[in-house]
């Protein structure tokens, strides 16, 4: 078994992993400063910061043989044997003097850089740099240059490469690339050509410094404000993991989360950018019920009151479970509806979609189903109903006027519904519409519901790949407003407020399905059984190691 | 902690004898400084009448406004760093682009709750462009909490008011 | 009979719209008092209403008045309404009590005509035939516990109640001494009334302060405590504690509970003057036309012993107003010390010395070549300085709090035990 001294730690390897210096150091619990390496992308080794004392042990004698110069951690694939001295004075020398270069021509305007409290730069300069600055060159303020999707500081900038690597070998699309030479090095991109891809926020993140700025973000909110909750994505069924930053309930940004089973450590433009609908004004915010003299918003303790009768009198109520609910709600909802009537009809409500998943070059796929929980909720829903109905055999079926009582759960961010379908339910004497928008479907309703975004819910997502994750809620809903798991919940009878832990608990033990979700869910989310081999399973991630390039 | 945690020095009371434990030499110092008190000039000053003496309008802290930089434009450039030193939670801010060249960011709007500050300074010194700054005017005093609220141009018209009298940091170390 | 109830009223109003005003007033001078040593200036803005003109902020006490009526009386849902309701009535009615046998001053002359009825000279009492008002005083003054304690129970908060528990652990506890220090008095005097007490006191020129100094220790002591004034108002301990027995009531309640406290002080106040500082009683100035202390005088006279009454009961107050600010108010543990370990047996020595010098009073004067009250003054000064160096040797209320420590020496074989 390979073992490796770091700082007198000594790490043993399984065979045949390769680890370089800072991934082999952080499994002891030390942390190598470093800019340019990213786990992700390929090795540069251009920033230097990551400068370590390297040498090696005779396996016989035991005696240690220190290499005369530092060489960089990233660069470093550790081997048997190996040394690494991480803390001595001359690698500290060497991080400072790498400090002192990087802050040269750096404009230090961290009062104004959204960066401010994140930053490599910043933290670094804490913790290695010197306290006295020997040359005051720099500019006072940062040039900006608008190139694309993102904003560009071109003097906070300290040449990590990090973006170009990203537009190269994740999104392939190869926009971004470094103009001029030594200390005239900029980030820029050719002209004609703006950085426009459906990944580009992602280098906002992957830069360690200020430069490049998210238009969406910028000068928002400073980052020490927010307060970050970890979630998943809904807009597509790939259900990327993500940090939601968010603060006094208004979410400002989101970012990928770190996950090597879903989506390792990008997200998409959509996932990132489309948050807004959350804060949107046209919001639904009271339930609305329509008598005859007209619509009028209530409370609603008359919905929970009257709801259950109406659907206990039904003739044949139905059902429709959107799937951008989470398996506990949609759990909760069918229990619901089941107990008020045997006969419930339950379907599953359009799974909008485009035509082809995206793949790109470095692996990330997004999905071309446009909803985060299509598998998870038909799984419950077949349990209940013992098969599938989908929306279009639910329209068709309710256009026959089947239905007299039929409760449709929607929570889509995008317009789902047009005129035409939403006059095909006829003859219904009861429809309860649960939606985030008013829609042409919920002007017909007799009860208009609102219902919570995904950032106000809480409950499992299962994605493309039979994974589920969970999310807890990270905002609260606008006033008026109630998450349909805790109406559900109300609305069962339940003591307490909504717990989709015990929901979730409850649907492991009723579903095969969901079994291996039993207890609490990990951070990274578990994977589930495909139910049958008649829906095959969309292929997973690839993975391929991270390549090192010279 | 325990008591006899060896880490803690225990100060012994001062032994009193025999006098300090009858009582009587405090009692009659107690009674001695406060009849000496009684007749004492008195401190108050009698504020409507009489106006509060401010011995240096520079580090008094008082109503904040806004500097302004040569060209007249408000100095303040939303780093939000005195809204986040602040301990009330009193000021606000919201930050845009600049329209100006030079700048980068500027305050679109910024508000102080006069009401909710503590006056304790700490904006003016979280400042880093010298741009918010105390005065020394006191008598701060409104009829309704939302005149209470101080907006950018209140803010800025306290300065036009107080520039004169009390220049800013950055004109001061010039001078 | 008419005529007595007539008299009898006149006097009741004299003195109970004579004491709401006075409370009203040495609320103001306490504030002032306050102020002054602190080197404030105390209120000073309230004058006539609606005018500018401020009088020194005399109208301070009606502002205030009219401020408590006007407040919210709230009356929270959890309390006991009846107990709740009856606790201020009580604290007011048993400070009120007192002062039906508390002589205003001593005696007018005759000037009434003789048809009238009334019985001359009126006395300046207003039930001047009660021969046991000092056990009436104190029986009166042990009711107030009661209003404390109903009013900390009656308001269902458990920081009234441990204010009203505080309260009456102390007021009980110095029920004793008090009682202690009228008792050399009245075995003095050999009477239970007041005009008789003070009579005695100015017909011998000895006030009682210089004849039995360690009484009126103990009794000022004690009476500070009754009063629940500082350094003995555990029951309020506004900087430190929560409230008190009162912490529930507001407006006309909160303020019926207040004044009663300081009608409490007023009482004292009297009762030292009258039991130590000799009444109405000022050398040369109160003389009566057959003996100093006899109920047979000119109006001059007559007058000048309300005057020299009210003037001593005044600068007592000025003494006890002044004390709250000279002194930091005592620990529980030590206020408990103080009134079982050291006035309880000072009272008792008093007692015995008084009982002692009453017996041999004479012996002693005729041994030491001085007057028997002189004698009697020696004996008393002497008793006081033996108890204060005693109490200060023997030092039974000093109690180190701080937690039980084990010197290092011995921390080894403690563990191992």
């Amino acid at each position: 078994m390979p073992t490796v001294i770091i700082d007198g730690r000594e790490l043993r390897l399984s065979e045949g992993e390769r680890l370089n210096g800072i991934e082999a150091a952080r499994r002891v619990g030390i942390e190598i400063p470093h800019y340019c390496w990213h786990p992700g992308l390929s090795v540069v080794g251009s920033c230097r910061m990551c400068l370590v004392e390297v040498g090696a042990r005779d396996p016989k004698t035991g005696k240690v043989t220190m290499q005369p110069k530092l060489a960089p951690a990233c660069n470093t694939i550790v081997a048997d044997g190996m040394v690494l001295v991480t803390e001595s004075e001359k690698v500290a020398l060497a991080r400072a003097r790498v400090e002192e270069g990087l802050l040269l021509r750096h404009p230090i305007d961290c009062p104004i850089c959204d960066k401010a409290g994140e930053c490599r730069l910043q933290d670094y300069h804490f913790q290695h740099g010197q306290d006295q600055r020997r040359a005051d060159i720099r500019p006072f303020t940062s040039r900006r240059r608008d190139i694309g999707d993102i904003t560009l500081f071109v003097d906070r900038c300290i040449m990590c490469s990090r973006c170009v690597r990203f537009v190269n070998e994740i999104s392939g699309t190869g926009e971004l690339m470094v103009v001029n030479r030594g200390a005239h090095e900029e980030i820029d991109v050719a002209p004609g050509y703006p950085l426009h891809n459906k990944l580009s926020g992602n280098v906002v993140d992957l830069c360690p410094v200020g430069a490049l700025a998210d238009k969406d973000f910028l000068y928002r909110q400073r980052v020490w404000f927010l307060r970050n909750h970890k979630s998943v994505c809904t807009r597509c069924a790939t259900g990327c993991s993500i940090w939601i930053d968010e603060n006094q309930d208004r979410i400002y940004r989101v970012r990928p989360r770190e996950n090597p089973h879903v989506n390792r450590w990008w997200i998409c433009n959509e996932g990132r950018y489309g948050h807004s609908y959350v804060h949107d004004p046209r919001r639904l915010t009271s339930p609305v019920r329509r008598t005859a003299a007209g619509r009028a918003p209530v409370d609603w303790s008359e919905v929970i009151d009257e709801a259950p009768k109406r659907f206990q009198a039904a003739r044949r109520p139905a059902g429709v479970i959107s799937p951008f609910l989470t398996v506990e709600e949609a759990f909760l909802l069918c229990r619901l509806l089941h107990k008020w009537h045997g006969q419930v009809v339950l379907a599953v409500g359009p799974v909008p979609s485009t035509d082809a998943d995206e793949t790109f070059p470095g692996g990330f796929v997004i999905s071309a189903e446009k909803c985060p929980n299509r598998r998870g909720v038909e799984a419950v829903v077949s349990h209940f109903a013992g098969g599938v109905i989908g929306w279009e055999e639910f329209l068709a079926r309710a256009a026959r006027s089947e239905f007299d009582a039929v409760w449709i759960t929607a929570g889509y961010p995008l317009p789902w519904i047009d005129a035409e379908q939403a006059s095909k339910p006829a003859g219904v004497e009861t429809l309860v519409v649960q939606d985030l928008f008013p829609s042409p479907l919920s002007d017909r309703a007799d009860f208009e519901l609102p219902g919570a975004a995904w950032a106000e819910r809480e409950g499992s997502y299962v994605n493309r790949n039979h994974w589920l994750q969970t999310a807890r809620w990270t905002i609260r809903p606008p006033a008026g407003v109630r998450t349909e798991g805790s109406l559900f919940w109300e609305l069962l009878g339940r003591e307490g407020l909504y717990r989709a832990q015990a929901v979730l608990e409850e649907a492991a033990v009723e579903i095969a399905y969901f079994s291996p979700a039993r207890g609490p869910v990990p951070e990274e989310g578990v994977q589930l059984t495909p139910p049958t081999a008649d829906e095959p399973s969309a292929a997973p991630l690839s993975r391929g190691p991270t390549a090192i390039r010279r | 902690m325990k008591p006899d945690d060896p880490s803690i020095s225990w100060v012994e009371p001062p032994e009193l004898g025999l006098a300090g434990k009858s009582y009587l030499p405090l009692f009659v110092q107690g009674l001695t400084t406060t009849v000496r008190h009684l007749f004492s000039p008195k401190k108050t000053v009698e504020y409507p009448e009489q106006d509060h003496e401010i011995p240096d309008p520079i580090i008094y802290r008082g109503v904040h406004r806004l500097n302004r930089d040569e060209q007249g434009r408000v100095k303040c450039v939303a780093c939000f760093l005195c809204a986040t030193a602040c301990p009330a939670h009193c000021i606000d801010i919201v930050a845009a682009e600049s329209p100006w060249p030079d700048r980068e960011k500027y305050p679109q709007t910024f508000t102080i709750d006069e009401l909710r500050c503590i006056f304790c300074g700490m904006c003016e010194e979280a400042c880093p462009v010298d741009a918010i700054e105390l005065t020394s005017l006191y008598n701060l005093s409104g009829k309704s909490r939302e005149e209470m609220i101080f907006d950018k141009e209140k803010l800025l018209s306290i300065y036009d008011q107080t520039c004169q009298a009390e220049p800013s940091r950055t004109q001061r170390s010039d001078s | 009979m008419i005529a007595l109830m007539i008299e009898t009223l006149v006097k009741f109003a004299v003195v109970v719209g004579g004491l709401m005003t006075a409370a009203a007033y040495l609320v103001l001078l306490e504030r002032w008092i306050a102020a002054w040593v602190q080197d404030r200036r105390g209120p000073n803005r309230v004058g006539v209403p609606l005018t500018n003109i401020k009088l020194f902020g005399l109208g301070q006490p009606l502002a205030d008045g009219v401020k408590f009526i006007f407040k919210a009386d709230v009356t929270p849902r959890h309390v006991d309404r009846v107990l709740y309701w009856l606790a201020p009535a009580v604290v007011m009615a048993a400070a009120l009590c007192a002062f039906a046998v508390i002589p205003f001053g001593s005696v007018l002359p005759d000037f009434l005509p003789a048809d009238w009825g009334v019985e001359e000279p009126i006395r300046l009492t207003v039930v001047p035939a009660l021969d046991v008002a000092v056990l009436f005083v104190f029986a009166v003054g042990g009711a107030a516990v009661f209003g404390v304690l109903l009013g900390g129970w009656a308001s269902n908060n458990k920081y009234s109640f441990l204010g009203s528990l505080r309260s009456s652990a102390q007021l009980i506890s110095y029920e004793l001494p008090l009682g202690l220090g009228i008792l050399g008095v009245a075995a003095a005097a050999g009477s239970l009334h007041f005009n008789e007490i003070i009579a005695r006191q100015a017909d011998s020129g000895w006030w009682n302060i210089f004849v039995q100094p360690l009484g009126f220790v103990v009794f000022i002591v004690a009476a500070f405590a009754e009063a629940s004034r500082l350094p003995f108002d555990l029951s309020e301990a506004e900087q430190e504690l929560v409230g008190g027995y009162h912490t529930e009531y507001s407006g006309v309640k909160l303020m019926m509970l207040l004044v009663g406290e300081y009608l409490h002080m007023i009482t004292a106040a009297f009762l030292i003057v009258i039991f130590f500082l000799g009444g109405w009683h000022f050398w040369g100035l109160t003389d009566g036309v057959d003996s100093p202390g006899g109920d047979v005088v000119a109006w001059p006279a007559a007058l000048a012993r309300v005057a020299v009454l009210m003037a001593k009961v005044l600068l007592v107050i000025l003494f006890f107003m002044l004390t709250r600010w000279s002194w930091p108010r005592f620990r529980y543990d030590q206020l408990m010390n103080l009134a079982w370990k050291v006035m309880l047996p000072w009272g008792v020595l008093n007692i015995v010395v008084v009982a002692a010098a009453i017996e041999f009073a004479g012996r002693w004067a005729a041994a030491w070549g001085i007057s028997p009250a002189a004698a009697t003054a020696l004996a008393g000064w002497v008793a006081l300085a033996l108890a204060v160096v005693l109490t200060a040797w023997a030092d039974p209320t000093t109690a180190d709090n701080r937690p039980l420590r084990i010197p290092p020496a011995l921390r080894g074989s403690s563990d191992e035990t």
